[in-house]
């Protein structure tokens, strides 16, 4: 249970940061642009 | 190049191939030879799945693409995290709990001995073939900047390697990429660090990512869709999303990986860490290639980066027209220079209208190096015969060799040897894992001690690493014909991720209806691949929802059949 738990938490930390990534990608591209 | 840079790299062949053979104790049977006896660390093993995708064509292709096309090619790995997360929640555990060698293991106890050999048959043929290619592609550079023969590279790549995996199995495989790993990032880094140090003094680093942009080479995201266009936001997002859960969900080179982590958690955890750190290091890795670019903008370029072709053109009977395209270069390039140098000046004044007037100049100073450099490409393409030609895999290597301090290019030799190291001996694992349980276990000799099959794991092996340091030696002479066989691998990649979707996900799938399914996927990529301009990475979603569709269809019928038998008996 704890694992699944764990492993939920993880895969939304995945999605998060992500996102983070893609939207500083972007940020960078348009600023330097 | 410098004794000490021949050092290095003597000192780091000798060194991982040590370091591999003293793991050979721990590998005295098959699952402790094939899967670490599924007792290796996620961290370890997450190492390693990245190190198997950073090959050594990584390193000088992609620095190059860098250089010449900018970050445009990131859009590619966008949809990685994704595929990690769907792959953690899907295929890991099934495969961890089916307790299997291969990927293609479980298609037998899910469908039938044929579905899981004709899988287990195109995974051999193709990843043969590509890694053939992946001894190649660096061993033809390398044998160009280091001044010595094809033959010589690719063996000093393709020899260390087998005998490493040969005797030490996957634990030598694994923890070896640990350490290659290392060195490649280090390199990757050292080398960011030495181009960003030879940038002229006015130019501070913010205004050289401006000077990038102007020319386009910070794009990271195109949002037009176009299913001819291989690079855009949609293709990597959807399209590359299927092409990731096939090659790291159904690829034995990359399964095999996390069927040696010690738990179904640890295997998806050691797939996070590709989730987490893909990006921002393949993000490094095009970053090295801008900054070549932003270097060699204040750094007098060389016009062709292969030296080879460059003395041809001198010496031969176009020597005159390559003298004159040459100084038509270095008046552009001096142009492109001052224009740069004012584009950046622009961007510390702060004025607006002075900085995108500095920026439309600069763009049209860059267009003219580009097309005469374009102008000269022709011309090794008219002397040679080999019409896509293109010299971006030399321009690193070349940085390396003529602009990296001593040690520094021992070091990165070292690293392009380690990321080709990295990638071919999980391929050569993973090839003799498929042969030995998919194929001798299976179909040849189904009882013998786990000695016996060890020696002839080792064999396969062996035989691999002899196989595809043949074909990578051969492989410039049949040039076209390595491409063609690579094109034929992609036909199915998106066809079997459709098998193990209708194993997974869809209890009611037959036998018949995978295999058949399979058939029709492979026939619609090869029909859209030959009819249709469609870029390649949607052929993955062709082939797996074509599978899906065939399959579910196919099962249905039978279904439907034994049911109308089953009333009518």
């Amino acid at each position: 249970m704890t694992t699944e738990i764990n492993a939920r938490q993880n895969y939304a930390r995945v999605l998060i940061l992500w996102v983070a990534v893609l939207v500083g990608l972007y940020a960078f591209q348009e600023y330097f642009s | 190049m410098h004794p000490i840079d021949w050092t290095i790299i003597a000192v780091y062949l000798s060194w991982i191939v040590w370091d591999g053979l003293r793991l050979t104790k721990r590998s005295h049977e098959l699952e402790g030879y094939f899967l670490a006896s599924r007792s290796l660390p996620w961290w370890a093993v997450g190492l390693s799945v990245m190190a198997t995708q950073l090959s050594a064509i990584t390193m000088i292709g992609t620095t190059g693409q860098g250089y010449e096309d900018g970050m445009r090619f990131l859009q590619f790995y966008y949809a990685l995290p994704l595929a990690m997360i769907v792959l953690s929640v899907t295929l890991v555990p099934f495969f961890h709990n089916a307790r299997v060698f291969t990927a293609y293991e479980f298609l037998e106890q899910r469908f039938d001995a044929k579905t899981r050999a004709f899988t287990s048959l195109l995974f051999l043929f193709s990843r043969s073939m590509s890694l053939g290619v992946v001894i190649s592609a660096p061993a033809v550079v390398l044998a160009v900047v280091l001044n010595i023969s094809v033959t010589n590279t690719a063996l000093l790549i393709a020899l260390p390697t087998a005998v490493y995996t040969m005797f030490g199995g996957v634990q030598a495989v694994t923890w070896t990429d640990v350490k290659q790993v290392v060195l490649i990032v280090f390199g990757l880094i050292a080398a960011i660090v030495v181009l960003v140090l030879g940038l002229p003094g006015e130019v501070s680093v913010p205004q050289a990512l401006r000077i990038a942009g102007a020319t386009g080479r910070l794009q990271t995201f195109d949002f037009s869709f176009d299913l001819t266009n291989q690079y855009t936001f949609w293709s990597g997002t959807i399209a590359a999303f299927f092409l990731f859960c096939s090659y790291f969900g159904t690829d034995q080179s990359q399964v095999q990986r996390y069927l040696a982590a010690k738990s179904v958690s640890a295997a998806r955890s050691s797939l996070m860490m590709s989730a987490y750190w893909k990006i921002p290091l393949q993000a490094l890795v095009l970053l090295v290639g801008v900054f070549m670019f932003l270097f060699y903008l204040f750094t007098p370029a060389p016009m062709l980066f292969n030296a080879v072709h460059d003395r041809e053109l001198r010496e031969g009977p176009r020597a005159a027209e390559y003298g004159t395209l040459e100084g038509r270069f270095v008046t552009a390039n001096e142009a492109r220079r001052r224009a740069g140098l004012e584009l950046a000046d622009a961007d510390a004044s702060g004025d607006a209208a002075r900085l995108t007037a500095a920026g439309s100049a600069f763009a049209a100073r860059e267009a003219e190096v580009r097309s005469i450099r374009g102008e000269a490409l022709s011309l090794v393409r008219e002397a040679t015969g080999d019409e896509s030609y293109n010299d971006v895999n030399y321009v690193f290597p070349t940085f390396i060799l003529t602009q990296m301090p001593v040690g520094l290019i021992g070091l990165l030799i070292a690293a392009i040897f380690a990321a080709a190291m990295s990638t071919i001996s999980a391929e050569m694992a993973s090839l003799s894992t498929a042969t030995v349980i998919d194929f001798y276990r299976r179909f040849a000799k189904g009882y013998a001690t786990d000695r016996h099959y060890l020696w002839v794991s080792r064999l396969a092996t062996g035989f691999w690493g002899l196989f595809a340091s043949g074909v990578a030696i051969w492989a410039a002479e049949l040039g076209s014909l390595i491409e063609v066989v690579n094109r034929f691998g992609s036909f199915f990649y998106g066809s079997i991720l459709g098998v193990f979707v209708l194993a997974v996900g869809f209890r009611h799938t037959t036998a018949n209806g995978a295999f058949l399914g399979l058939l029709a996927g492979m026939g619609a990529v090869a029909w859209a691949a030959s009819f249709t301009g469609v870029a390649f990475l949607w052929h993955n979603v062709i082939g797996a929802v074509v599978v899906v569709i065939v399959g579910l269809t196919v099962s249905a019928v039978e279904g439907l059949g034994r049911r109308v038998s089953g009333v009518g008996s």
